[in-house]
């Protein structure tokens, strides 16, 4: 068995547990939706066969009979004793920094930025940091980019969690100053690197763009309509542009 | 002959309605240009170029135009992966990944323009072999769809998941199947479509509708796409091709068995459920060289190899949207991501779908494999620029892109959460060798699934027979046996032993 092998046996050995787990976690909740004897708003579902629980109940089976298969595979292919160690299951430090950086960014993005604050703002960020943190590959860089992702993130998700809040516009200019700095940072430590020049120029154009064709072209909604420069974006195109070509 | 004829006639007007259309041409031009350069761009496939397009296009303009943008780009995505494979050694797209075997060969020889102009040659014959063969065929297995029922249509959606799941696996076949499962599992959720008992909501109202496909088919395929592509790679030394890129006429002449050849076994793996183009070009490549006087030549620099994986590989997506038109069941990756874009317009592709709509399609394969070809040849230089971005470039943009289509979509922030969950857990499959596509076919299946599969044991009263009773299901239970059995270690030694005792 060659390395690459070795290494995806120790892999299944943990993916086929996880498997099992959630198999069993299911199966327990399929417990909940009647099967024998239900009654749903006067419609008996009595039969078994009437069950909203029969299909799922062969599914969750079906997946933790294979999760067992797997699970075998992996310990005769000797995957439960590589299966404890990093190298084991081919991790090395680098690729968990690597992966843990960018899962931040997009976990603040997400649930912290792209709600609460101006959509322009918030990608231009993570456009920045994104492009920054990972085009060299240097390891402080991506911890710098998923610091400056994170702070503004959390910060929004802290000072505004509940949605009757989410018009509020500090978040907004916190993340504006923290993706001006991390640019500022990124020009200074850019020298003659083409790519790092650029990206200003596409953090700010992209989005904008993106947010605007959405919103004007398709009629369509976007997150976060009262954010900061999206408020004057669509003030302005209703107020002072469309009305160029209506009258 | 009358078939042939109302076929031809009723293609002939839905054509010539697009044809004099000013903004097919539009949205032609754009779509097909935005396909090329996913495909052409190391780090994007045509299933995103596809899946981003969903969420733009999906169901925010009417639905010719809609089908126009997504179609366009799918075949201008799967021509695209040729840029890189032949000029950088990478291909674009995994549908161009026999094109590189041949292609970089060439581009080393100097014949780099040779080769670009073959492949679009190539390409463009064809997707018009797909499309001629989704003419005809849709309409041939439409008239025999009519017969099928709840019992061959869960059937047979079982069949699409578990022969995707047997076809994608890199690794081991069960990691399909459990892929499958998992959509599955997700197509579960939400009110059952029967008597609309709420099932693993936890007390989400969100979840009360159940996942919806676009952010499932963002996160599925974009997110770990950037997860995966997020990092220093040296960009590899662009070969620019010497002359004109212009097809060689003679070696198209001498080669057209090839092609043909090439075209009709693209659009027959096109067909199996849940498998890509990558296969189709694979397959082709394979079968080309085991039966050609210049086999030998293959991966050496063959014309004849290069034609044969880039014919098979544009010919899959007529191929894949046969299924999904005729049964709802998509023909590959990027047929799925079309398929979310029929279901956020309400079409259910399958038996009862609009014959204008397949007709439709039709012409709007044509139109795009001709814009394809024309772009092909007259803007080469600028995808052969484009090949020197980065990825690290527009990676973040396909973020923004993935996030703001996905929230668009109708679910506004909880699509969001949906579909970083759904990437991150892609991403951890696809450490695990776990395909996605089966996944996705699940969830946009899983529902056809568990609604037919109970509507035919209610007619029954819990009578199982039901799905062997019938001729069509017993064939269709007998191919889901089969195709479980085959990927049985016993089963497989003994059909071994009883094959060489035969032979």
């Amino acid at each position: 068995m060659d390395e690459d092998t070795e290494i995806m046996r120790a892999r299944d050995f943990w993916g086929a547990l996880v498997l099992m787990g959630l198999s069993l976690f299911f199966l327990w909740r399929t417990m909940d939706i009647p099967l024998w004897g239900g009654n749903r708003a006067g419609v008996s579902s009595a039969a078994w066969y009437n069950s909203a629980a029969i299909v799922p109940l062969g599914i969750f089976l079906a997946l933790l009979a294979l999760s067992i298969t797997l699970l075998v595979i992996s310990i005769r292919a000797g995957g439960a004793q590589r299966a404890l160690t990093a190298v084991g299951i081919g991790w090395n430090t680098a690729e968990a920094v690597r992966f843990s950086a960018i899962g931040v960014i997009l976990f603040f993005f997400i649930v912290g930025l792209v709600p609460r604050v101006d959509f322009v703002l918030s990608s231009g960020l993570l456009i920045t940091a994104l492009t920054f943190g990972f085009h060299q590959g240097l390891r402080h860089r991506m911890g710098l980019a998923a610091g400056a992702v994170a702070f503004c993130g959390s910060y929004a998700l802290v000072m505004h969690l509940p949605q009757s809040e989410w018009a509020a516009h500090d978040d907004d200019w916190v993340t504006l100053i923290v993706w001006v700095a991390l640019t500022v940072v990124m020009l200074r430590r850019a020298g003659g690197d083409r790519v790092l020049k650029a990206v200003p120029y596409i953090a700010v154009i992209a989005p904008l763009v993106l947010v605007s064709a959405m919103a004007f072209g398709f009629r369509q909604n976007v997150p976060n309509r009262g954010g900061l420069l999206f408020k004057q974006i669509e003030y302005h195109y209703y107020v002072t542009i469309r009305p160029i070509w209506r009258s | 002959m009358d078939f042939v004829l109302t076929q031809l006639s009723g293609f002939a007007g839905a054509f010539t309605d697009l044809a004099l259309d000013p903004l097919t041409y539009a949205y032609l031009i754009v779509s097909v240009f935005l396909g090329i350069t996913f495909g052409a761009l190391p780090g994007l496939t045509a299933t995103l170029a596809v899946t981003i397009l969903t969420g733009f296009f999906g169901n925010k303009i009417p639905l010719d135009y809609s089908l126009i943008a997504l179609l366009g780009a799918y075949v201008g995505a799967i021509y695209g992966g040729s840029y890189p494979a032949i000029l950088l050694n990478i291909p674009g797209t995994a549908a161009s990944a026999a094109t590189a075997m041949d292609g970089h060969p060439l581009a080393k020889a100097g014949r780099g323009g040779e080769a670009l102009g073959l492949t679009t040659t190539a390409s463009f014959i064809g997707t018009l072999i797909g499309t001629i063969a989704l003419l005809v065929f849709v309409w041939l297995l439409l008239l025999l769809s009519k017969n099928i029922a709840s019992p061959e249509k869960a059937l047979l959606a079982l069949f699409g998941i578990l022969l995707s799941g047997t076809l994608m696996s890199e690794d081991l076949v069960i990691k399909g199947w459990i892929a499958g499962l998992i959509g599955l599992a997700m197509a579960m959720v939400g009110l059952d479509p029967l008597l609309s008992e709420p099932r693993y909501t936890f007390g989400w109202s969100y979840l009360l509708s159940g996942f919806q496909v676009v952010p499932v088919l963002m996160g599925a395929f974009a997110v770990p796409q950037i997860i995966e592509g997020m990092r220093h790679m040296n960009a590899g030394q662009v070969i620019q091709p010497m002359g004109r890129i212009l097809p060689n006429m003679a070696a198209i002449r001498r080669y057209m068995p090839t092609i043909a050849r090439s075209g009709v076994i693209g659009t027959g793996v096109g067909a199996l459920p849940g498998v890509g183009e990558d296969v189709a070009g694979w397959v082709s490549y394979g079968v080309g060289k085991s039966v050609s006087k210049e086999g030998s030549k293959f991966g050496k620099g063959s014309l004849e190899g290069l034609l044969s994986s880039e014919t098979a590989n544009n010919a899959c997506i007529g191929g894949a949207l046969i299924p999904l038109l005729v049964l709802g069941i998509p023909g590959s990756p990027p047929a799925a991501a079309l398929m979310g874009a029929f279901k956020i317009n309400n079409i259910i592709p399958g038996p009862t779908i609009d014959p204008e709509i397949i007709l439709r399609v039709v012409a709007i394969m044509v139109l795009a494999s001709f814009t394809m070809f024309i772009m092909g040849l007259f803007t080469a230089r600028v995808f052969i620029r484009i090949l020197r971005l980065p990825q690290v470039v527009f990676l973040p943009i396909v973020m923004v892109l993935t996030t703001i289509g996905s929230f668009s979509v109708g679910g506004g922030i909880n699509d969001l959460y949906l579909m970083l969950g759904v990437g991150f857990a892609a991403y951890f499959m696809n450490l695990l060798k776990i395909p996605i596509a089966p996944l996705v076919i699940g969830v946009i299946l899983g529902g056809l699934f568990d609604e037919t599969f109970r509507r035919s044991l209610l007619i029954s009263g819990g009578d199982l027979s039901v799905f062997a009773l019938r001729p069509v299901a017993a064939i269709l239970l007998g191919l889901n046996v089969a195709l479980v059995l085959s990927q049985v270690p016993v089963v497989k030694r003994t059909y071994m032993k009883l094959s060489g005792r035969t032979g």
